[in-house]
C-alpha cells in the first residue's frame, strides 16, 4: 500500500519538480555562464540542497518500486512473504542509495559548488 | 451518459481501447529511463566538477549530447504518461480533464523540445 502510494507520489513529484530543475539546468547551460551561475547559486543554497537531495531520494524510491513492478509484471513475487519482503526492502534500499550518493558527493567534493 | 434508457446509462463506459498500448509504452520508457538515468547519474558523479566549463565540455561530446537528448525524450514521455493517469484517476469533470490533459501534452512536448534545443546549442557550440 505504502509502496504504491510512494511510487505515484515520487513519480508525479519528479515529473513536476524534477523536470523543472532539469530544464532550468539545461536552459542555464545553453544561455551562458551568468545564467549557469544563477542556477548554481540556487542549487547550492540550503533550499537547493533540500530539493536536490529530495529529488535523488524520489528517483531511487521510484526506481526501486519500478523494478519491483517489473518483477510483478512478469508474474513473479506474488507469494505473501516474498511480496511483503520486497515492498519493505524497496524503500530501504532507495534510502541507502540516496545516502550513499550524497555522502560521496559531500565528502569528495564538499558539495555541488 | 443519458439517464433515461438502460442502454443509455452504460453507453460509453467501456474500455478506452488504448489501455494496453499505454501500459506497454509506460514500461518501455521506464526501461529507457533506467538505462539513461543510470548513465546520467554515474556520469555526473564521475565528472565531479560542476563548473560551467566542465559541464559544457562534457555535454558537448557526441555521446553525451545524444544520450542527453534521448534521456529528455524518455523522461518527458514517461512523465506525460504518469501525469495522464494521475489526471484520469482524480479529475472526473470532463471539461477540467480535457483542459488539464491538453495543457499536460503541450507542456510535455514543449519541455522535451526545450531540453533537446539546449543540448544541441552546447553540442554545436553556438555559445563558443
Amino acid at each position: 500500500m505504502l509502496v504504491s502510494i510512494l511510487h505515484r507520489a515520487t513519480g508525479d513529484g519528479m515529473a513536476l519538480v524534477g523536470l523543472g530543475v532539469f530544464l532550468w539546468w539545461l536552459g542555464a547551460l545553453a544561455s551562458g555562464p551568468e545564467a549557469y551561475e544563477t542556477f548554481l547559486w540556487a542549487a547550492t543554497s540550503p533550499v537547493g540542497y533540500v530539493v536536490m537531495i529530495g529529488l535523488t531520494w524520489a528517483f531511487f524510491t521510484h526506481m526501486m518500486s519500478g523494478l519491483r513492478h517489473f518483477v510483478l509484471d512478469i508474474g513473479a513475487g506474488y507469494e505473501l512473504d516474498t511480496n511483503k519482503m520486497w515492498s519493505m526492502l524497496s524503500p530501504i534500499i532507495a534510502a541507502i542509495l540516496t545516502v550513499s550518493v550524497w555522502t560521496y558527493v559531500l565528502l569528495r567534493d564538499g558539495g555541488l559548488g | 451518459m443519458g439517464g433515461g434508457t438502460s442502454i443509455g446509462r452504460v453507453r460509453g463506459l467501456g474500455s478506452a481501447h488504448d489501455g494496453a498500448h499505454h501500459w506497454l509504452k509506460h514500461r518501455l520508457t521506464a526501461i529507457s529511463n533506467l538505462i539513461l538515468m543510470s548513465w546520467f547519474i554515474v556520469s555526473l558523479l564521475l565528472l565531479g566538477d560542476y563548473s560551467y566549463e566542465s559541464v559544457t565540455a562534457w555535454m558537448s561530446q557526441p555521446i553525451s549530447a545524444v544520450a542527453m537528448m534521448l534521456l529528455s525524450v524518455s523522461l518527458f514521455w514517461h512523465a506525460q504518461m504518469g501525469l495522464t493517469v494521475l489526471i484520469e484517476d482524480y479529475i472526473h469533470n470532463s471539461g477540467s480533464k480535457f483542459g488539464l490533459l491538453t495543457l499536460l501534452n503541450l507542456a510535455a512536448v514543449g519541455g522535451a523540445v526545450f531540453a533537446i534545443f539546449s543540448v544541441a546549442t552546447l553540442a554545436f557550440g553556438a555559445n563558443a
